[in-house]
């Protein structure tokens, strides 16, 4: 959903166009003056601004000095001739999109689905969202590329922060579908409205439905269905899920009439096979329909050689949005990679945006805090770890060496070598507390 | 082509425009909410557009005549 100022002096236009955003759910508020819009949008921060470029009283282009986040405004100018585009390209830069009369559904879309550059598509980008060069990720790469030639259903499971939904995005971008992608997320659905959010309702199916609404399966129709958090969802409502997705069909709240459903259905959640298997978070018969395709999506800590370029890729989303030129110094970039990243690239992402708050000013460079640590960083769980008195030697080490392991996801072969130790040592020591009491 | 001939050719498109968003309007707003309601004055307001094309091209075809020399004109003395 975004925030949308629309400018033009054609009420027909600005009425039934107003109308038609708000129906793809995003909040417009319009003007057909440049006062009007001045005054309407003063101090106010906008994700996205359509203008008519000649106004009756002035250009349309005076509307931007009053808006609050203008460097990260997006900027459309309404055109009856395609001829204008690069006359007003030359004048006002490249950082400007058309929309060229007569305007249509197709071009309305494109134009708000687009949310990086208006330009050329970033090259460092896989499938236009992914950054990383290393063996995991192309070893995922190679998975989504698989999979978007089929119309298997995909489970993505990774910790919180690793970017599920960017991966989804990514599968729907390969697969180059004809309809949209759909995000819903299965935690956020209030428990009585979930099959309502899911399918869609006839007017007066219950109190307070005033209107026929569309579930996510309809509008996701040709396209892909994002459900995150999936294991959230209340087991009571899976047979409905479960019910879609074996019949392919959906029948709308009060409704009476089957619709078929035709969309790739990619789930995401941070629970680990064995915990959905073992705490029940799904149905075992709706876990095999939604993980047709199961993939892994790595911790930052296991990709570290993606750090440097993942903080070159943010840096410079940061530097174009905020028209700067901040870099990063190499030591910094050190402590950054060594650091292990618990909230994964989101929080790598976080960090980078607060350094990029505090550059220095003279240096032009990130400033990084003195403690990177988060509330939820391993540092944290591995308080406990350590040398306290009573503790014998034989404890500290096996303490450390679990420690090690989990933080490398089971990897023998690298703790071994971050312990300074060999492999077959390792292999020794944990026979030995295998035979021990487990702890 | 005379600046009125012109003018009257960049604003034609205003009414097709609007003509072509109300029908994405109407037809997205049967697909979602089915507010007959609201769809048929979607539909009132395509036939208004229509009208105001129309009133256009009338307009845009006196001018292309107007703009277009007489026969006279065009042969003179000579003819």
């Amino acid at each position: 959903m975004k925030q949308i100022l629309l400018v033009d002096d054609d009420l027909g236009f600005l009425q039934a166009t107003t109308e038609l955003l708000e129906l793809l759910q995003h909040t417009v508020v319009s003007a057909s003056t440049v006062a009007e819009a001045q005054k309407v949008a003063a101090g106010r921060s906008f994700d996205h601004v359509i203008l008519d470029l000649i106004m009756p009283d002035g250009s349309g282009l005076h509307v931007l000095e009053s808006i609050k986040n203008r460097d990260q405004t997006r900027v459309t100018l309404v055109t009856g001739h395609p001829s204008v585009k690069s006359i007003v390209k030359n004048l006002y830069g490249p950082n400007i999109s058309y929309l060229i009369k007569p305007i249509d559904l197709e071009q309305l879309q494109r134009l708000l689905e687009d949310e990086h550059e208006p330009g050329e598509a970033n090259p460092a980008l896989h499938f236009g969202h992914l950054v990383g060069e290393s063996a995991s990720m192309h070893k995922l790469y190679q998975m989504i590329e698989r999979v978007s030639q089929t119309k298997a259903n995909v489970l993505l499971m990774g910790e919180s922060g690793v970017g599920k939904e960017v991966v989804a995005a990514a599968i729907h971008a390969a697969s180059k579908p004809r309809g949209a992608f759909v995000p819903a997320n299965c935690g956020a659905f209030a428990r009585d409205l979930i099959s309502s959010e899911l399918f869609g309702h006839e007017k007066g199916a219950f109190t307070g439905a005033t209107h026929r609404k569309a579930g996510v399966f309809e509008l996701a129709q040709e396209g892909t269905l994002f459900l995150d958090e999936i294991t959230e969802m209340p087991i009571d409502q899976q047979p409905n899920l479960l019910r879609a997705l074996e019949t392919q069909k959906v029948t709308r709240l009060g409704g009476t009439n089957t619709i078929d459903i035709d969309c790739r259905v990619v789930s995401a959640t941070n629970r680990s096979e064995t915990d959905i298997a073992e705490q029940g978070y799904l149905r075992e018969d709706l876990y095999f329909r939604l993980a047709v395709f199961p993939i892994h999506i790595p911790p930052l800590r296991q990709r570290s050689d993606d750090i440097p370029v993942l903080i070159e890729y943010f840096l410079a989303d940061f530097n174009r949005q905020y028209k700067a030129n901040v870099t990063i110094d190499a030591k910094d970039l050190a402590r950054l990679q060594a650091y292990d990243w618990p909230g994964n690239v989101r929080e790598l992402r976080h960090a980078i945006h607060r350094a990029f708050i505090m550059a220095d000013a003279k240096t032009q460079q990130l400033v990084l805090p003195d403690d990177l640590s988060s509330p939820f960083s391993k540092v944290g769980d591995s308080k406990s770890v350590g040398i306290t008195v009573g503790k014998t030697v034989e404890d500290v080490e096996r303490e450390l060496i679990e420690s090690t392991l989990q933080h490398l996801a089971g990897d023998k072969k690298k703790a071994a070598e971050m312990l300074g130790v060999s492999l077959k040592t390792l292999y020794n020591r944990l026979n030995s507390y295998s035979e021990q009491q487990p702890r | 082509m005379s600046s009125d001939t012109q003018r009257l050719l960049h604003d034609v498109r205003n009414p097709l425009n609007n003509i072509s968003v109300n029908a994405e309007l109407g037809k997205l707003t049967l697909e979602r909410t089915g507010d007959l309601d609201k769809a048929i004055e979607i539909f009132a307001r395509i036939v208004q557009e229509c009208r105001r094309c129309d009133e256009l091209l009338t307009q845009l075809r006196q001018q292309v005549s107007a703009d277009q020399p007489s026969p006279d004109a065009t042969t003179g003395d000579n003819a």
